[in-house]
């Protein structure tokens, strides 16, 4: 060290308590502090600096203060303290020089040489953490503040280090939403099918998603999430782990949205391929989740389908899960990661544990008040690594805005985990033998989108709906050749690819004219986002005296008593049991579809408009039963089954006889569903008449008026 | 790279190499984040504070234990951060020998967490007999306590598996955890040592405890 800190430590008021701690063993180049008070920190820092201006023996201190100090003290308090020290430099600071007057034109002042050190590390504050700087109002008056305060002593040179012009703008940090930056400008053609879409442009476009959303997350996201383990007011970062597992689970739809094991295992092989392209482009976050989706117990369960992958293929899966394997504290993967030079995505959950662990082992301060710099020290090796995308460039990849529009959404549709795995179990029943507990295969059944995980809250629906908005319109831009603004049949079909369990054309066509228009999309994709909000669950339950037998959409009971059997949802008119209504898991279809049902009972003066309507709801019950309810469901059932059989003898007598009912509501579905059409249909005559009708009234009445002029 | 090793450390890495087959038993901590997890393995990993600990060595989770006499090694992993990756957590369980299902006591929310995890847990490893136990921690904030001894011992009663209660903070219980935790994984594997070698029986009826130990 220079002659400088010899110099300054005898400045210390000999009777202070302890202020600074010394390591015995510096962990990083420079670093030689082991816990001192916040001022102490601030002084080592501008004797880190030369009198040129350089950083004495390339010391990492200022680096790892920088960006640690948030830590323990505001962007504002470490702004101050800088002023602080400029200030008080002319008490503190002793000037050997003879005859000095201290004013920046002296030669060899040392309090000039001093305040010129601390200038020199709030340009390196300024030049290496600008985002500090954007981002704060607070900092950045006070170093404007700073600015003015050295100006009016006249040295510019001191101004000109301290210069803020020059930082630039964070804007994009503070929003939620990815928006295509200006080099995203040259697009390029591809396929939004994503079975003509190439492994390479898939992972390219991941990245760049993964990009977007990774470098959204600040130190103090970072902070928060290390300190309170918990996702809660933290939107970027959970952004970011939505759709890490959005991704995850995509894969594992897309694998299981095939009928065939060959099929299946096709899909598999594009993502393996996708995979390598993910480990080229350094990307292992998206790797991981590519990776955890294919080796997920849904998909590594499927005998079948892994007879059917290439030996070449699962080979690579197997070198990829060793290479992110936990194993040995995810060795391999750090080896691997600290190798990787240039742009790189580290994988986030790994790293997020290394932060939480070691806010957890090491205290924030010791020694009575004084700052564990060791733990700072320690704690910024990661967040260095997390912090780096912020400032990297973009990846080396030109990203189609329309093909990430229709990623993004594809990975917003969120299914659970019981969801997917009970589909699993429906491609490839376990066979009797291994299991005896499980619960019995389902038959195939289409899965809906759904419940959210637990812990990663959806994003709001106006993020949402930006998305369906972008998609939509990316679609129609890419598909719609004619410009006419619809897409044809054919044209869905292949868009549809990309959504495992998206409803049938006819669904979307909600006027059935053969075309799907650009607004019957989007709500379409909207609505089908809306179930999956929690909030869409929530039912209008008023209690209900029913003239026809009823059953409970719950526990698939009847509704028994002369009055007041149940409770029925005013909005989309299911029933339920007082104890079951709670349960229902079933989403508050829109008012549309029941006022729909409604009219047509009305119209077609059907005989029970209740039991289609209960008929119906328990269709879409049986959908969208998770396995978890499902237990619940048959012990409610049990238990109103043992207590029916006194009345009546026998299950099996009821279950025929619903069946029955069953069957005969079916059919008078059918019927209605029939006379819907045909209502419609003589409903656009009649409509047609009407308008041909007031044009001629509106003719005649211009006749009319006309004559009388 | 950074060159602070510090003795245990060292002592460690020399051991892992002269030592060859040793008894590892695999043990992952889950729960809802914020429940103390690795507080828990800290504690039980390091005893005392620790001062220079390092989270990114591959041998940080990786202790030499003498459990009952013998020396085995246990590794912990931890799933401290990545509790809200949903979408991974099956492929962590697949590589657990027994779980640690860490509440705490002082959070509802975490207990009524705990359910998810062990269906998740029984799914991946297809066996309802896996070592588990049901861990409540936090127990020196008694004056917090949201989830009571009985709701706690009665969902263990209900999947057969040991309920402790715990506190990193003042240490209490933090050792038998992990011990209990490790006999069960040893008595199943002598188990599963013993079927191999006598007649290969297609179900075993009921967990037994080891009474022979």
């Amino acid at each position: 060290m220079p002659a400088q800190e010899g110099e300054d430590a005898p400045l210390l008021p000999p009777d202070t308590p302890l202020k600074i701690m010394e390591e015995e063993k510096p962990l990083l180049p420079g670093v030689t502090v082991r816990a001192a008070t916040p001022e102490r920190l601030v002084h080592l820092c501008v004797e880190s600096f030369g009198d040129d201006g350089d950083l004495i023996d390339d010391s990492e201190y200022p680096s790892v203060l920088f960006l640690m100090h948030k830590w323990f003290m505001t962007s504002e308090e470490l702004g101050k303290a800088f002023v602080d020290i400029y200030q008080s430099c002319d008490e503190t600071i002793l000037c050997t020089k003879p005859g000095c007057i201290h004013l920046h034109s002296n030669k060899g002042c040392e309090i000039q040489a001093y305040k010129a050190k601390i200038c020199y590390a709030v340009r390196y504050w300024i030049t290496n953490f600008p985002v500090h700087f954007d981002l704060d109002t607070h900092l950045k008056s006070v170093i404007r503040k700073f600015g003015t305060l050295v100006n009016s002593e006249g040295n510019h040179m001191f101004k000109e280090l301290i210069d803020l012009s020059k930082v630039p703008s964070y804007d994009w940090m503070r929003n939620m939403s990815v928006r295509p930056g200006n080099s995203m400008r040259h697009n390029r053609k591809v396929s939004l099918v994503f079975n003509h879409l190439e492994p390479l442009e898939l992972a390219e476009h991941l990245t760049w998603l993964e990009y977007k959303a990774f470098r959204r997350i600040n130190f103090t996201d970072f902070k928060n999430y290390a300190m309170t383990a918990s996702l809660k007011d933290n939107p970027k970062l959970e952004r970011s782990i939505a759709l890490f597992n959005g991704l995850s689970q995509w894969i594992q739809c897309m694998v299981l949205s095939k009928t065939t094991p060959q099929q299946r295992a096709d899909v598999i092989v594009k993502f393996v391929n996708v995979a390598k392209k993910l480990r080229t482009l350094k990307n292992f976050n998206t790797l991981m989740s590519v990776v955890g989706g294919l080796t997920h117990s849904a998909l590594a369960r499927l005998a079948k389908t892994n007879a059917c992958i290439p030996s070449e293929t699962q080979k690579t899966m197997m070198e990829y899960t060793e290479l992110l394997s936990s194993n040995n504290n995810f060795s391999n993967y750090r080896k691997v990661f600290n190798q990787c030079p240039g742009f790189k995505i580290p994988i986030l959950g790994v790293h997020l544990k290394d932060l939480i662990l070691l806010h957890t082992a090491l205290p924030d301060r010791v020694e009575g008040n004084l700052i564990n710099f060791r733990k700072m020290a320690q704690l910024s090796q990661t967040l260095k690594e997390l912090t780096k995308l912020q400032n990297h460039e973009a990846p080396p990849v030109c990203a189609n805005m329309d093909l990430v529009n229709t990623l993004r959404l594809s990975l917003d549709l969120h299914y659970t985990e019981d969801e997917i795995y009970e589909l699993s179990l429906a491609r490839e029943p376990r066979n009797s033998l291994s299991s005896v507990s499980e619960t019995p295969s389902t038959p195939t059944k289409p899965v809906v989108f759904a419940d959210w995980l637990a812990g990663v809250s959806p994003p709001d629906p106006n993020t949402i709906n930006k998305h369906v908005h972008d998609m939509v319109e990316a679609v129609f831009k890419n598909y719609d050749h004619d410009k006419d603004g619809f897409i044809s049949h054919a044209e869905f079909e292949a868009i549809a690819g990309n959504f495992p369990f998206i409803d049938s054309f006819c669904v979307l066509d909600a006027d059935q004219d053969g075309m799907i228009s650009k607004a019957e999309m989007k709500t379409y994709f909207f609505t089908a986002n809306c179930h999956a909000l929690r909030n869409s669950f929530k039912h209008d339950f008023h209690e209900y005296t029913y003239f026809k037998p009823t059953f409970c959409i719950h526990c698939t009971g009847l509704l028994w008593g002369l009055i007041k059997q149940g409770w029925k949802c005013k909005d989309c008119g299911i029933n339920a049991h007082k104890h079951c209504k709670d349960l229902v898991v079933m989403e508050c279809r829109s008012k549309q579809h029941a006022a729909c049902n409604r009219r047509l009972d009305s119209v077609s003066n059907g005989p029970s408009p209740h039991q289609d309507l209960t008929y119906s709801s328990k269709r879409k019950m049986s959908q969208r039963q998770k396995r978890n309810r499902v237990h619940v469901g048959t012990q409610t059932e049990e238990a109103y089954f043992t207590d029916l059989s006194r009345h009546i003898n026998g299950n099996w007598g009821i279950r025929d006889k619903l069946i029955a009912e069953n069957k005969q509501l079916k059919e008078k579905l059918e019927q209605s569903n029939e006379q819907n059409i045909m209502l419609k249909s003589h409903l656009g005559v009649i409509r047609k008449n009407t308008i041909a009708f007031i044009l001629e009234q509106m003719d005649a009445l211009n006749i009319q008026r006309d004559t009388e002029v | 790279m950074f060159s602070c090793w510090t003795r245990r450390q060292k002592a460690n890495m020399s051991k892992a190499k002269a030592t060859q087959p040793q008894v590892i038993h695999k043990v992952i901590m889950v729960g809802s984040g914020g429940v103390g997890k690795s507080a828990l393995t800290l504690q039980f990993m390091y005893d005392e504070f620790v001062e220079d600990y390092e989270p990114t060595k591959a041998d940080s989770y990786r202790k030499k234990v003498v459990l009952d006499g013998e020396e085995v090694q246990i590794d912990i992993l931890d799933t401290a951060g990545q509790e809200d990756y949903a979408a991974i957590r099956d492929n962590y369980f697949r590589s657990g020998e027994g779980f640690l299902c860490v509440f705490s006591i002082t959070e509802q929310e975490s207990f009524q967490a705990t359910a998810d995890f062990r269906e998740q847990i029984l799914r991946v490893k297809n066996d309802d007999n896996i070592p588990f136990l049901l861990v409540g921690n936090k127990a020196d904030l008694e004056e917090k306590r949201q989830v009571t001894v009985d709701e706690a011992q009665q969902r263990a009663q209900q999947w057969s598996v040991p309920y402790v209660e715990t506190s990193a903070k003042t240490r209490a219980n933090v050792d038998k955890v992990f011990y209990d935790l490790m006999r069960e994984i040893r008595s199943r594997k002598m188990e599963a040592t013993r079927q191999s070698n006598g007649k290969p029986k297609k179900k075993k009826e009921k967990r037994r405890k080891c009474t022979l130990l």
